[in-house]
Parts: C-alpha cells; sequence; structure tokens
C-alpha cells in the first residue's frame, strides 16, 4: 500500500488532453509548448466565459432608463447611483441585513447537508443492509419528480408544524438529506474508496461509526467541499422557499432582496436590479474562491490500490 | 348602476347572515361597530406587491394606522408580481391567507367565489366607509353576493407618446380619440421618417384590451353575463388578421420586441407611441429617460360610443378566515379613505379612488397629466365591464403570448385563433 | 470483517436485483446472523436522518401529489377524482407534445455538449495545478449566479442584434440576426446558457480527477501508450462512478429545465412557443392556470419516463462504471 502524494508543483507527464503530445524522448519540448497552448487555449476560453458576467457588471454603471436602448458593453452615461440607491436599503430594511441573512442560511445548509448526506451515503455505499436496494431507488426516484408539484403539500406541512416565517421550513430538508444529488454524488466517491483500509479497521475491530468518521470521511474530502460549495450556493441562490415560507422583511435573504427593485406592474429600475446582483455574487464568490482551494490540497491518501 | 344597486341591498343582508355564522366565535364578532373597543393587542398581518418605492410607501403608511389603533400591530411582507399570486395561491390551498391584502380586480372573482375573502360589506358604515368613493369604482368589488375588495384607485386604458422622440423624426403627434385609420396613417409616417430605427408604435393587435376596445365600441363586452367568450373564432382571426398591414410595414418588428424584453418597444424610445393604462406613466417615463410624454385618448370607430372605462387596478382586501375581521376591516377603511396615505402614495396605486384621499394626494407633475388625462376622456367613459371572469389572468396572458408569437410569424392568425379557443375552453371550464 | 462485503445498491438499484447475488465480486463467507443484525442496526442509525426527511417531507408530497394525477384540482376547492381525465386529456395536448419534443431536443443535445465541456475544462485545470485557481473560478464564476431578472438582461444582450454573439458570426459571414426573435434559434441559445454554466459537472469532475493516481498515468506511459489511449484506459475508468453521476443528474437536470427557460420566456413560453420546456408548461398549468390535477400528472408521467431511462442507465452502468470498492 503506498500512498501517493499529487504534489502540484510536479505536472501530471502525461496530459491526457493534449492530443499531439510529442514522443517521451523529446522531453525540453514537451515541457513549454503545452504550457504556452495550455495558456491561451485558457485565458481565451475564461475570456469566452467571462464576458457576459463582465457586461453584467458594466450594466451596474448605466442609469436605468439606458437599459431599453443601449445593449453594448459600456454605460453611454455612467453612474454610481445605482449603488447608492442598492445600499439605501430597502423600506427601512439596511441591505447588509440581507446579506447577513443568506449567509446564515448559508452556512446552515452547508453544515446540514454536510451532515445528513454523508452519513446516508455512507449507509448506502458500505452496509449491507435489509432494505437498502430499495430504499436507493427511492432515493433516486425523489429526484425525478418536479418540484412545483411538492411546493403545497410541503408548505401544508410546515404550516401545521407551525413552521411559517421561521428559517426551519428552509433547513430542515438540508438536515434531513432530502436532496438526493448530495447523497447520491457522496455514495459514488465512497464506493469509489478501495476497502483495504475499511477491512484493515474492521480487524482491528472498528465499527462502523470509527470507520466513518476516521477513515471514509478524511477519503471524500473532494466530495465533501463540492457538496459544501453546491450547498452554499443553492442556498445562497434559493428564492422560491424563502418567498413561500418568509413574512418577515427583517428576515428575507437577497434573492428576495433582489427582486424588490423590479416591478412588472409599474416602475422597474434595471440599474438597481442589476447593481445588487452584481453585490450579491460577491460572497458567493469569494466563498468558491476560498473552496477551491481545498479541492487541490485536500486529497493526499488517494490511490491506494497498490 | 341602478342594477348593482339594488341588487346589493338585497343580498347584503343574506351576506350578513351567513357571515355572522360563519364568524361565531371569532375576535370581535361581525356586527359589532368598528369601535374596536378592545384594547387587546392584535397582530396582522399584510401583503402586498411592489417595488421598493412602494414598500418605503407602504412602512409610512403602516406607522400612521399604528399610531392611531395603538393595539394593533400591522406584519408587512411583499414580493415582486408574478410571485405574490404564486404565493397566494400557495398559502390559499394550504388555509393560511394574510389577514389583509393588496389584491387586484384580474384574481378578485377566482378568490371571493372560493369563499376566500372576507365580504367587506358587513363593515360598510360601522368601519369602513364608503361615502368618498365613486359608486361606479365601489361596484367593481362586488360580486353577486357581496363586495369583496375595494380600490385604491383607477387608470384607463390610453395612448402614450413621446414628444422628444417625435420632434427628431419630425412628425406631429397624433391628436387622440379619432379614427383607427388616423392613428394607423401616423405610425406610418413615423416609422417611414424614423428610417429603420424608430416606429411608431407596437402591433396594437396583440393586446386583448384593444379587442375589447373594439368589441366596447361595437357595444359589446369580451364575456357574456354567463362567463363566457362573447365573441366568435372567426371574430378573432379576423381581428389579429387586421393587424397585418402594420406588423408588414409599420410597427416595430415583435423579433426586435423580444430582445429588449422585459422593457417595451416604447419604454425603449424605438416608438413613439404605445397603448396601455395610464398608470403606467411612470414606469415609462423610467424606462425611457424621456423628459416628458404625453398621453391622448384611443382611437375609436365609433365616437358617440362610451367604449372605454374606468379601470380599477389596486384594490384592498381581507381573508375570509382572518381572526380580527374588524380590525382587518379598519386596516382597510384607513388604506382608502385616509388622507394622509393618499398624501404618502400620490397616484402610485392608481389615481386616488376615494375623493378624500385624492384631496391629500394633492397630485403634481406626471400624476396630474394622469388625472387630466381621464378628466378630459369622462365623454367616453362607460358602465365598467363585470369584474373578470375566474381565469381571466390566465386568458389575458394567453391572448398576449399568442399575439406576439404572430408577430414573430411562429403561428397564423388561425391556428393561434384555434388554440385560444381551446385554452378558453380549459380554463373557463375550470 | 465477514460482513463487509460490497453490497452495491447502485448496481441492483431497482427491485428485482436485490436477490441477486451481490457477493460475487467479493470474497468472504456470508456474515453471521448477528454480525448482519449489527449492521441493519447501523445502516438504520446512520440513514435516521435522511429516513426522517424522507419520510416526513418527501414521500407524503409525493404520494399526495401521485392521488392528485388523478383528480381536478384548482387549489381552493377539494380536488374531485376524475380516474385517467388528466391522461386521455394530456394525450390530445397539443403544447404537451410540442413541450415534450423541445425538452428531448434539449436533454438529446445539451447533455452530451455540457458534459464533454465540463470534462474537457476540468481536465485542462487538472493538467496543470499551479496557478489554477483563478481559472477554476472563472469557469465557475457563471454558475454562481442565480436565475435572476439580471442573467435575463445579460443574455438578451448577449443575443441580441448585432450583439457580440451576433457581431462575431458576422465577422465570420455568418448572419443571423439577433437570435431572440427567432423562435428557431432560441434552442441553441438554450443549450448555450446551460453550457455555459457548466461548473457544477466541472467541479465534480475535477474532484473525481483529484482521485485518479498519478501512478496509473506514469505506468501507462512506460508501456508507451499515447494521451487517447490513456484517456481511454486511464482516465475514463477510474472516473466512471463521477461520469455516470454526471451523466444521470445532468440528464435529470435537463428534464426538468425551469429556471433559465422561464427567465428567458417570461414565463409564458414565448418567443413563439421556444421555451415552452415540460416543467415550463407543467408549472403554467399548476400556478397560472390552477389546474395542479393536471400538473400532477404531468410531473408523474415526467418521473416515469425518467425513472425508466435512469433504470436502463443503472442497469447498462454495471458494465462501464467500475467502482475501486466494489472489485479487486
Amino acid at each position: 500500500m503506498t500512498t501517493i502524494e499529487s504534489n502540484p508543483a510536479v505536472p501530471v507527464p502525461a496530459d491526457p488532453e493534449y492530443g499531439t503530445q510529442p514522443a517521451p524522448r523529446r522531453r525540453p519540448m514537451r515541457r513549454h509548448v503545452p504550457t504556452v497552448v495550455w495558456l491561451v487555449g485558457i485565458l481565451a476560453l475564461s475570456a469566452l466565459v467571462l464576458y457576459p458576467l463582465l457586461w453584467m457588471v458594466s450594466a451596474s454603471f448605466k442609469p436605468s432608463s439606458e437599459f431599453g436602448s443601449n445593449q453594448g458593453f459600456f454605460p453611454e452615461n455612467p453612474t454610481v447611483e445605482n449603488f447608492v440607491k442598492v445600499l439605501q436599503g430597502i423600506a427601512g430594511i439596511p441591505t447588509w441585513r440581507f446579506f447577513a441573512n443568506s449567509v446564515v442560511l448559508g452556512i446552515g445548509a452547508v453544515i446540514g447537508t454536510v451532515i445528513s448526506s454523508s452519513m446516508a451515503a455512507y449507509a448506502f455505499a458500505r452496509i449491507r443492509f435489509r432494505g437498502g436496494p430499495v430504499l436507493f431507488a427511492a432515493m433516486i426516484g425523489t429526484l425525478l419528480l418536479p418540484f412545483h408539484v411538492l411546493i403545497i403539500p410541503q408548505y401544508i406541512i410546515f404550516r401545521n408544524l407551525g413552521m411559517i416565517d421561521t428559517y426551519w421550513p428552509l433547513l430542515a430538508g438540508k438536515f434531513l438529506a432530502t436532496e438526493a444529488f448530495f447523497v447520491f454524488l457522496m455514495v459514488q466517491f465512497i464506493r469509489n474508496l478501495p476497502r483495504e483500509l475499511d477491512e484493515a479497521a474492521r480487524i482491528d475491530g472498528c465499527g462502523h461509526a470509527r470507520i466513518f468518521f476516521s477513515i471514509t470521511l478524511p477519503l471524500i474530502k473532494p466530495a465533501l467541499i463540492t457538496s459544501s460549495i453546491f450547498a452554499f450556493i443553492w442556498s445562497w441562490n434559493d428564492f422560491l422557499g424563502p418567498l413561500l415560507y418568509l413574512n418577515t422583511p427583517e428576515k428575507y435573504p437577497l434573492p428576495l432582496a433582489l427582486n424588490i427593485f423590479n416591478d412588472q406592474t409599474s416602475t422597474t429600475d434595471y440599474g438597481a436590479t442589476v447593481a445588487i446582483a452584481v453585490l450579491a455574487l460577491v460572497p458567493v464568490m469569494l466563498f468558491f474562491i476560498i473552496f477551491q482551494r481545498f479541492l487541490i490540497t485536500g486529497v493526499a491518501t488517494q490511490g491506494l490500490k497498490g | 348602476m341602478f342594477r348593482t344597486l339594488s341588487h346589493r341591498t338585497l343580498t347584503g343582508v343574506a351576506a350578513l347572515a351567513v357571515s355572522g355564522l360563519a364568524l361565531t366565535g371569532c375576535g370581535g364578532g361581525g356586527g359589532e361597530p368598528a369601535a374596536l373597543e378592545t384594547d387587546e393587542a392584535i397582530t396582522l398581518n399584510y401583503t402586498f406587491w411592489g417595488n421598493d418605492d412602494r414598500a418605503g410607501r407602504y412602512t409610512e403608511a403602516i406607522a400612521a394606522f399604528e399610531d392611531e389603533y395603538p393595539n394593533i400591530t400591522i406584519n408587512e411582507t411583499f414580493s415582486d408580481y408574478p410571485s405574490y399570486w404564486e404565493k397566494r395561491q400557495t398559502e390559499a390551498a394550504g388555509g393560511g391567507l394574510p389577514d389583509v391584502m393588496q389584491f387586484d380586480f384580474t384574481y378578485l372573482r377566482e378568490y371571493a367565489d372560493n369563499g376566500l375573502l372576507l365580504n367587506l360589506e358587513d363593515y360598510f358604515g360601522s368601519g369602513i366607509t364608503t361615502d368618498d368613493i365613486d359608486e361606479s369604482l365601489l361596484v367593481t368589488g362586488q360580486l353577486d353576493d357581496g363586495t369583496y375588495a375595494i380600490p385604491t384607485g383607477y387608470s384607463a386604458w390610453s395612448v402614450f407618446q413621446n414628444p422628444g422622440l417625435l420632434a427628431e423624426v419630425g412628425v406631429e403627434p397624433y391628436e387622440g380619440g379619432t379614427s383607427w385609420d388616423d392613428y394607423d396613417a401616423y405610425m406610418a409616417s413615423v416609422t417611414e421618417a424614423g428610417g429603420g430605427s424608430v416606429w411608431g408604435g407596437t402591433d396594437y393587435t396583440q393586446r386583448i384590451q384593444d379587442l375589447e376596445l373594439e368589441l366596447r365600441q361595437d357595444g359589446r363586452e369580451l364575456f357574456t353575463e354567463e362567463g363566457e367568450l362573447n365573441f366568435t373564432q372567426e371574430e378573432l382571426v379576423e381581428h389579429w388578421q387586421k393587424g397585418q398591414d402594420n406588423r408588414d410595414d409599420v410597427t416595430i418588428p415583435q423579433s426586435r420586441l423580444e430582445e429588449i424584453n422585459p422593457v417595451s418597444g416604447f419604454g425603449s424610445s424605438l416608438t413613439t407611441s404605445e397603448m396601455s393604462w395610464s398608470n403606467f406613466l411612470g414606469g415609462y417615463l423610467g424606462d425611457s429617460g424621456a423628459e416628458e410624454i404625453t398621453i391622448v385618448a384611443p382611437p375609436t370607430s365609433a365616437p358617440d360610443v362610451k367604449d372605454l372605462y374606468r379601470k380599477v387596478g389596486l384594490m384592498q382586501a381581507a381573508s375570509a378566515t382572518t381572526e380580527h375581521p374588524a380590525e382587518a376591516a379598519a386596516f382597510v377603511d384607513f388604506l382608502i379613505n385616509s388622507p394622509e396615505v393618499g398624501e404618502i402614495f400620490g397616484a402610485t396605486l392608481g389615481i386616488p379612488a376615494s375623493s378624500t384621499q385624492l384631496e391629500g394626494a394633492n397630485l403634481e407633475g406626471p400624476d396630474k397629466a394622469v388625472q387630466d388625462y381621464l378628466d378630459s376622456i369622462s365623454d367616453r367613459l362607460g358602465e365598467a365591464p363585470a369584474a373578470p371572469v375566474s381565469g381571466y389572468g390566465s386568458i389575458e396572458q394567453t391572448f398576449w403570448t399568442l399575439g406576439k408569437s404572430i408577430g414573430l410569424g411562429a403561428i397564423t392568425p388561425e391556428d393561434a385563433a384555434k388554440q385560444f379557443f381551446d385554452e378558453a375552453a380549459v380554463t373557463l371550464g375550470n | 470483517m465477514a460482513t463487509d462485503s460490497a453490497h452495491a445498491p447502485t448496481s441492483g438499484s431497482t427491485a428485482a436485483s436485490g436477490t441477486r447475488p451481490a457477493d460475487t465480486r467479493r470474497t468472504g463467507a456470508p456474515g453471521t446472523r448477528r454480525a448482519r443484525n449489527r449492521d441493519n442496526v447501523a445502516a438504520y442509525i446512520f440513514l435516521s436522518p435522511w429516513l426522517l426527511g424522507f419520510i416526513g417531507l418527501t414521500l407524503g408530497p409525493m404520494l399526495i401529489s401521485l392521488y392528485l394525477a388523478f383528480t381536478d384540482y384548482n387549489l381552493f376547492r377539494a380536488p374531485v377524482w376524475t380516474g385517467m381525465d388528466n391522461l386521455t386529456r394530456m394525450a390530445g395536448d397539443d403544447r404537451f407534445w410540442g413541450s415534450v419534443r423541445i425538452t428531448l431536443v434539449y436533454v438529446l443535445v445539451g447533455t452530451p455538449i455540457k458534459l464533454a465541456a465540463a470534462l474537457a475544462v476540468a481536465m485542462l485545470l487538472n493538467y496543470r495545478a499551479r496557478g489554477t485557481g483563478f481559472f477554476r473560478s472563472a469557469f465557475y464564476a457563471p454558475s454562481l449566479i442565480g436565475a435572476s431578472v439580471s442573467i435575463a438582461l445579460v443574455w438578451r444582450a448577449m443575443f441580441s442584434t448585432d450583439g457580440p454573439v451576433d457581431g462575431t458570426l458576422s465577422f465570420f459571414g455568418i448572419n443571423l440576426g439577433g437570435w431572440l426573435g427567432n423562435p428557431s434559434l432560441i434552442m441553441p441559445m438554450m443549450i448555450l446558457l446551460a453550457v455555459w454554466q457548466f461548473g457544477a459537472p466541472m467541479v465534480i469532475f475535477l474532484a473525481g480527477l483529484k482521485g485518479v493516481p498519478a501512478e496509473l498515468y506514469e505506468a501507462a506511459s512506460v508501456d508507451g501508450a499515447r494521451a487517447w489511449r490513456k484517456f481511454v484506459s486511464v482516465t475514463v475508468p477510474m472516473l466512471s462512478p463521477v461520469i455516470f453521476f454526471n451523466l444521470l443528474l445532468e440528464m435529470i437536470n435537463a428534464f426538468q429545465i425551469f429556471a433559465s427557460a422561464y427567465i428567458i420566456g417570461s414565463g409564458t413560453g414565448g418567443p413563439g412557443g421556444a421555451t415552452n420546456f415540460y416543467t415550463v408548461y407543467l408549472y403554467a398549468r399548476a400556478f397560472q392556470d390552477r389546474q395542479m390535477g393536471y400538473a400532477s400528472a404531468m410531473a408523474w408521467v415526467l418521473l416515469l419516463a425518467v425513472g425508466v431511462l435512469a433504470f436502463v442507465l443503472f442497469r447498462t452502468s454495471k458494465s462501464w462504471v467500475h467502482y475501486a470498492g466494489d472489485s479487486k
């Protein structure tokens, strides 16, 4: 059993992506040409992908009346008014409040999802138990039904539990692993772990709890990080849940605030709508930038197949 | 109007009896005047749709109400228009509508017919004062057996024009209230002078309001008294076909409109005119950035017919299941009558329906222009159609969507009319 | 030790296969009864949060919607049992079949393109580990935006007449004009929008690629394997559980495409019915027309159809998905 350090400093010599790779003998070429090509390609690609976002940032400096007449990149009459307006708050509620609410919900979602989904995934992937296949199929089945038809029954449940206008309806599902996406994702990662460590631990007399905490969880760190990222972002962008379950504006998270400058029945302030959307991107962007680092450094114990 | 009045007095008694039964055991009790003797601390939930501007105004209005009724606390909640109705439907299905709601005429019948709204008539004279509201507006909240919502304001169908843009292309504005041919000719001359960057208007056959206008000029309504479509599939085909010449050469291409959506052609300063409800003036000013926008009367084929009407927009209603009906009624009364509220809102909820509120509102600028417009068309204002049929919102939307599809060339008027009638059959049969 | 045999609900997925000798791929004697009981207890303890959520929040509402599928339910009044009416109506509903058609095109064309893009970029990012943090973030950035008015504004600007897309194509002599006003170009546009937001599968691929031991590539290099060969014989098998996950989930998600179509088409299915995807139509029926019975029937038809596809995928997965923990 050997542990492969995936050292970031050492490029994986054989890049499967790079098709026109020269023969292994000509080493000097191999280092530089691919790097240059790689860099040019990836820069071009990111420019393409980022352009719409940059447009959005640029558009946040357009006065509202320019949105119909000027779809170009640059504002004709740039203004910071949109940001000034957005930062003044809505109906007496300071704007930071919506951000804070979203952060609270996002962190709750991450904690709940990671704990509950990894537990369920361990059971599905590593324990052989009565009813397992049926429950697994049922879990996959929950992915298949469009959620719109569940809205009203779920609303009735939470209403009967007296949870309207609290964060419980938004968080309960996270702590109860109702998003099969995460469970299934972790199942796939756990099943792809070699069993040797489990077996060794068992021989040492470890129970499932011990194996789960000290072997499985550390080994599926990439999946946990990935799930955390998604759980946070999805919670950050969730509109429907907060819309249905929250009544008090002081409890509103950002997505509800994003829509408030946009009234289809009278006046829409497009400038402010885009400005607050740009501001709303900043925290998730930071969250992603911080967490994606773990995607590289987190895995040092893979490849136990030796 | 005479008909509706007598009708109301008759049904009022019955309604009172029914609601008296229904409300047994709840809070203040039905027949009690809204003296609200109780000092018990009460909380009412109130909800509205709108933007940040409206939210700020409601916060002010609620503070004023709470000053007057120190034992009542109003919890407000708000969202944008489509979300608003999704949430209301979910609450209605789950049995938990807010105590008091900003309401839309379009959905009045759907909710009231299903017993979801409080009959406010029980509080007329004892909590809700209706003396200052024009009778013709008040009856819009009335269905067969009671009054379920009270209008805050109204508007009327109109032609908007952008004088600045007209000056640029050098065309005289449409004078308003003349023949459809005149209006078409005006649009054509703008489009010609605009040289491919400015158009005279938008294909008006794609909105159901224009069909309604044409029908009313013909002495008919969109729906029969039984709530069925009051026009034939052939007539609809004809209606849509009539717009073909304009679509080909005159009005702004639908493909261009799709690109700038949700801003309209007029809001983007791409057309010099557009027909819509008069209360859209503020929105148009904001979207286009134009310094001035004028309003004139829509064209007509029968100048003597009272084809236009005062369209109630926003209304206030209460939930049938509220635990505090008397307090809810007091809040509705405050919202529709208080001069203070009138001052806070101006004409942002439509030109105030209550005269006390109108005085308080002290309209100026664009709001004044809307009011002047409404005064100017008084000769053409007829009786408003009955409260829209259940499902009208969906029918109106389908009509517009199909109208746009015709403009894109994605469907023929014949197929569109067939699809519309199929859809309407399902919706109305519901 | 005796009880560790790999139970694989994944491969045994639905029904019947419970009887399949799951332990053919593992040695290990069948566990003693006591060990099996212990496993059962442990499994249900681990599953308890999920089970509570499943029974309390998901199963009930699902069964209610199944019941509603056979009723006429307008949200405001009690549902009325109508038997197969919703299904027969669906069979003759042109808008329904239109939505089925465009949704299928979207799934069949869009999903492979999105997955290929996500995998290609993930491998590009995985190629070098240093300095890729920025690019990873750049590629993920589009996926950070929720479906909002802003994204609709951005997207409209990109695809309008003389906008960046039209401008670029015109430069190459392709004159399509604005895409939004042309119903036949809405589908390619929606697919591009989906591909643009390929961040989620990309991150999952990246996480999976981190698990592929570099030594396998080295061994392949020593054997003189070329890049494509290494991709086929090392990357794909090692990544297969993740590929399978992304394929299944992206397919399911594509069938349920809603948010982007809703904002682009303003919820009306426009322009010209081109964004009338399955769930957009379902939603319109449920909440705009208040025909929740019909919408529920549509939801269950979709569940069954996609369920069959998922079942087939699970079945075929046995031949190409390899779990390091299952086989030796």
